[in-house]
Parts: structure tokens; sequence; C-alpha cells
């Protein structure tokens, strides 16, 4: 993509809904109707949702919740975003026990086993813990790593980033 | 002798208000009811054994004596947010209902935000507005991680918001902050009465340009968290006086469980309308919280 003024990147164009339902729909199964009571946007190499309702003309910051990155390929989706469409997902999700769970929220790689990783193809998945959504993982050749922004991790063992 | 002196007459029983300035708040959460229930919340802490209780006047608010409750699981899933327990009260007053259209004037941190999110069920459309970039950041992360979806953010000088029409209006106004004094000790010792005259101009702004953008029969709710009558009464006043708010009124303000002090009907020499009294001050010894001023104006 070239590169564009300031003003142009800060627009939020109007996508069609039922492309970013497609998209997500082969990546985690999840059904398209999940997606019917939000719009999305585009601004930049991000996608945003919002319940859907009648927008202002306005001067907007944020519109909803940023859900996916499409800078890089594949695209990412976000743990925030994984928390509120994740649950639906039928595929590449992966469910942790209890000490896999803290070391994925502390923001740590991890290795997995095949029977923790059997719904799971390299790339983006859904991470569980006791039915609860905990954010976006990524997974490949057996191994796990945390995507769990800094913000939302748990402090560490050694005690680093407590504060 | 300090800055708090010159409310000796209009604060009930001053030796209370004076020795609770000393004593720290415990920490309080609210129950996001986008992510979670409330019973399955209330038995994950209990089975931790944390110790929190629900206020009486409020079954999503808790009372949360843990050491750091930011950093629970719950906390970072957005489950719960931590939240002064007053701050829970204009959005309820507000009473924002799904699928109306509501403006979040002050957003930032968006604790107030997300609750209003939150009672209308992610229908409908909250525009919270914030200023301050550096301040929308934390708006933004707040609102992704309860899950609030109804919730566009802008950044306009709320004094000169550029368009309406809203539903109702929250105005929780930058104010001198002498009510979080049991958070963090030193917030009284910077106030002086000049301080609250700066911002007093800046209120009156923020609370006339909000009944500007309200459709007639809307509610403006006005709060901050300081007793200084000058970012209080005397702005509320003024708002009611201006030409655009003609036939607004207040509406009594009254939480079921909490104890609210009339809003003064004078102060200095300046004497306030009658239905001033419907306004509300909470002080700290009374109900064991910070300090707050609400106002609940309903537009004709």
């Amino acid at each position: 993509m070239s590169p564009r003024s300031s003003r142009a990147r800060n627009v939020f164009e109007p996508l069609d809904r039922d492309a970013v339902a497609e998209i997500w729909n082969s990546r985690f199964a999840i059904p398209e109707s999940v997606f019917s009571g939000y719009n999305f946007f585009r601004k930049a190499r991000s996608i945003w949702a919002i319940s859907d309702s009648e927008l202002p003309g306005l001067s907007y910051e944020a519109i909803g919740m940023r859900i996916m990155n499409c800078k890089d390929r594949p695209w990412k989706p976000t743990t925030c975003a994984l928390q509120v469409f994740g649950p639906y997902a039928e595929k590449n999700t992966m469910h942790l026990q209890a000490a896999s769970a803290r070391l994925f929220m502390e923001g740590k790689t991890q290795e997995v086993d095949a029977v923790t990783a059997e719904q799971c193809e390299s790339g983006y998945v859904v991470v569980f813990y006791r039915g609860d959504v905990l954010g976006c993982g990524l997974y490949s050749h057996g191994k796990l790593v945390s995507q769990i922004p800094k913000e939302r991790r748990l402090p560490g063992k050694e005690g680093e980033d407590i504060s | 002798m300090d800055f708090l002196d010159r409310y000796r007459d209009i604060v009930p029983d001053w030796e209370a208000f004076r020795a609770v300035q000393f004593r720290p708040l415990i920490s309080t959460a609210r129950i996001n009811t986008l992510k979670i229930g409330r019973d399955v919340l209330l038995e994950r802490l209990a089975e931790q054994g944390l110790d929190c209780r629900p206020f009486q006047w409020y079954p999503l608010g808790l009372k949360l004596d843990v050491e750091s409750p930011g950093k629970l699981l719950e906390t970072l899933l957005g489950f719960i947010h931590i939240q002064e327990e007053l701050s829970m009260v204009p959005p309820l007053l507000l009473d924002p209902q799904p699928g109306e259209r509501i403006l979040d004037l002050c957003a930032s941190p968006g604790s107030k935000t997300t609750q209003i999110s939150a009672m209308m069920e992610n229908r409908g459309l909250v525009i919270a507005n914030e200023p301050s970039l550096a301040r929308v950041a934390a708006l933004r992360s707040n609102c992704e991680r309860l899950g609030a979806m109804n919730v566009a953010i802008t950044r306009y000088d709320g004094r000169n918001f550029p368009r309406g029409l809203f539903h109702r209006v929250l105005v929780d106004a930058p104010c001198s902050a002498e009510g979080r004094e049991r958070r963090g000790a030193g917030v009284i010792a910077r106030g002086s009465c000049q301080r609250s005259l700066d911002l007093q101009a800046l209120q009156i702004g923020l609370l006339k340009s909000a009944l500007r953008l309200t459709v007639p029969g809307g509610v403006v709710v006005y709060s901050t968290c300081t007793y200084s009558p000058e970012e209080n009464e005397m702005v509320v006043q003024a708002a009611l006086d201006a030409e655009e708010s003609s036939g607004a009124h207040l509406e009594k303000v009254k939480t079921p469980g909490l104890r609210e002090c009339p809003g003064l009907e004078e102060w200095k020499a300046t004497i306030f309308s009658p239905q001033m009294r419907f306004a509300a001050r909470y002080y700290p010894h009374i109900n064991d919280t910070g300090g707050f001023f609400v106002a609940k104006i309903v537009k004709s």
C-alpha cells in the first residue's frame, strides 16, 4: 500500500460485514450470524467493530473495538476481539490446564502436547482456560507463543513488571 | 488548619469528617455484566478465598480487600473493573436505556463510560469524548478490556462539541478532586479557591454544552469529586441560568442505601435556586466513601 497523507490514514472506511464474517469463519469456524449485530470499519491496516447503530457525522478517534490487524500475513485477531467472538469458535481453539494458563497470561512461550493442540493448525489460535477465552496465541510446531498485550499480563514469577 | 476549613459550616459532624480523611479507602470494583454474570463472578472470587463484599446499595459494586486488585485474572479478563464506589452513582442517575444515543463528555479513563455501555447491554451508541490523546489510550484500553462494543471515541473540546442530539449526556467534569484525599493524600494541600474558580469556567462551559446537545426531555448528569461549591452548585446554577437551558430543572437525587446531603442553598454571598437542594453532596464519613457531588438536570 502506498504512503498516504495522515488525513487519509485517519479515515474509517465502512467494510462489508459478510466479508469480515467470512474471514473469521474460515480461520475459526465462527458462525457468520455471530457478526450480524455489528458494523465494521477499516482504518489503515486495522479493522474495527461496533454495535449496529447509526453513527453521527463526527471525527472519530476509535469506532468500537479494534478486532484485527492486517499489517502482516496471516491477519492477526486482537485478544479483546477473541474474548467477544472466540467463544463461538469451533476450530483453532486450545484449552489449557492451570499451570499452562498461568504461563500464557504471563506472556510466556511454552511447549504444548499433541492432545492440547489437536484442533490447531499453525497460526493464531483462541486460547481457553476453564471455558473462558484468555486471548490470542500463536501456535506452530508444538510451541504456543502468548500474544497477550503487556498491560493485560499477570505479573511473572520473577517479579518483573508488577507495577 | 488547611483548605478544607472553609467547609466547616456546610459539612455535618465536622470532627468525624476531619478524622476520616486519614483513613485510606479499601478498593472497590464493579462487576462487568457485558462479560460475566454476577453469581458466577462472586463464586469465582469466593473460590479463591478473596475478601469481597457486595455494596448494600448496588448489587454490581464490590468492596474488594486485596493487595493488587488490578492484577487479578478477573480484572485482566474484564470480568470486573476497579472503580470508586461513588463513581458508580452518576451512570445510575443517567439511567441510559438500550438503543439510546448517549454522550459522555469527559470520558477517560472510561469507568462510567463502560458502566453506561453495560447498562445498555451493548445496544445503541455511547460517544465517549476525551480531548487529551494521552488519556484516550486508557479509555480505549478499558473499553476493549471490558468488551464495550457500542462506544465510539471522539477528541473534541467538550465546550465546543460540534453536534448532537443525545438522549442523555454525562458531564463528569475535571475538578479539584478534594474528595479523593483518602485515595492519595496531598490533593487537599494543592487546593485553592483560585484553582476552583479556574476550573469553574471550564465546568460551566462543559455543562452548557451538554444542555445544548440534549434532546428536549433528555437528561444531563453533572458530577465532580470535590466539595467546592464554586465547582458544584455555582456551576449548576450558571448553567440553569443560561439561555440554552431555559426551563431545565433539577430532579431529586436519591440512591436507596446511600445517604445524601442536599445541595447548598447558599454559599458566601450567593443564593442559589431553591431546587439546588435536589442535588446531592456525599461526604466521606457518612457512607465511608470518597467525597462526591452530583446533580441531575432534566431539559424541558
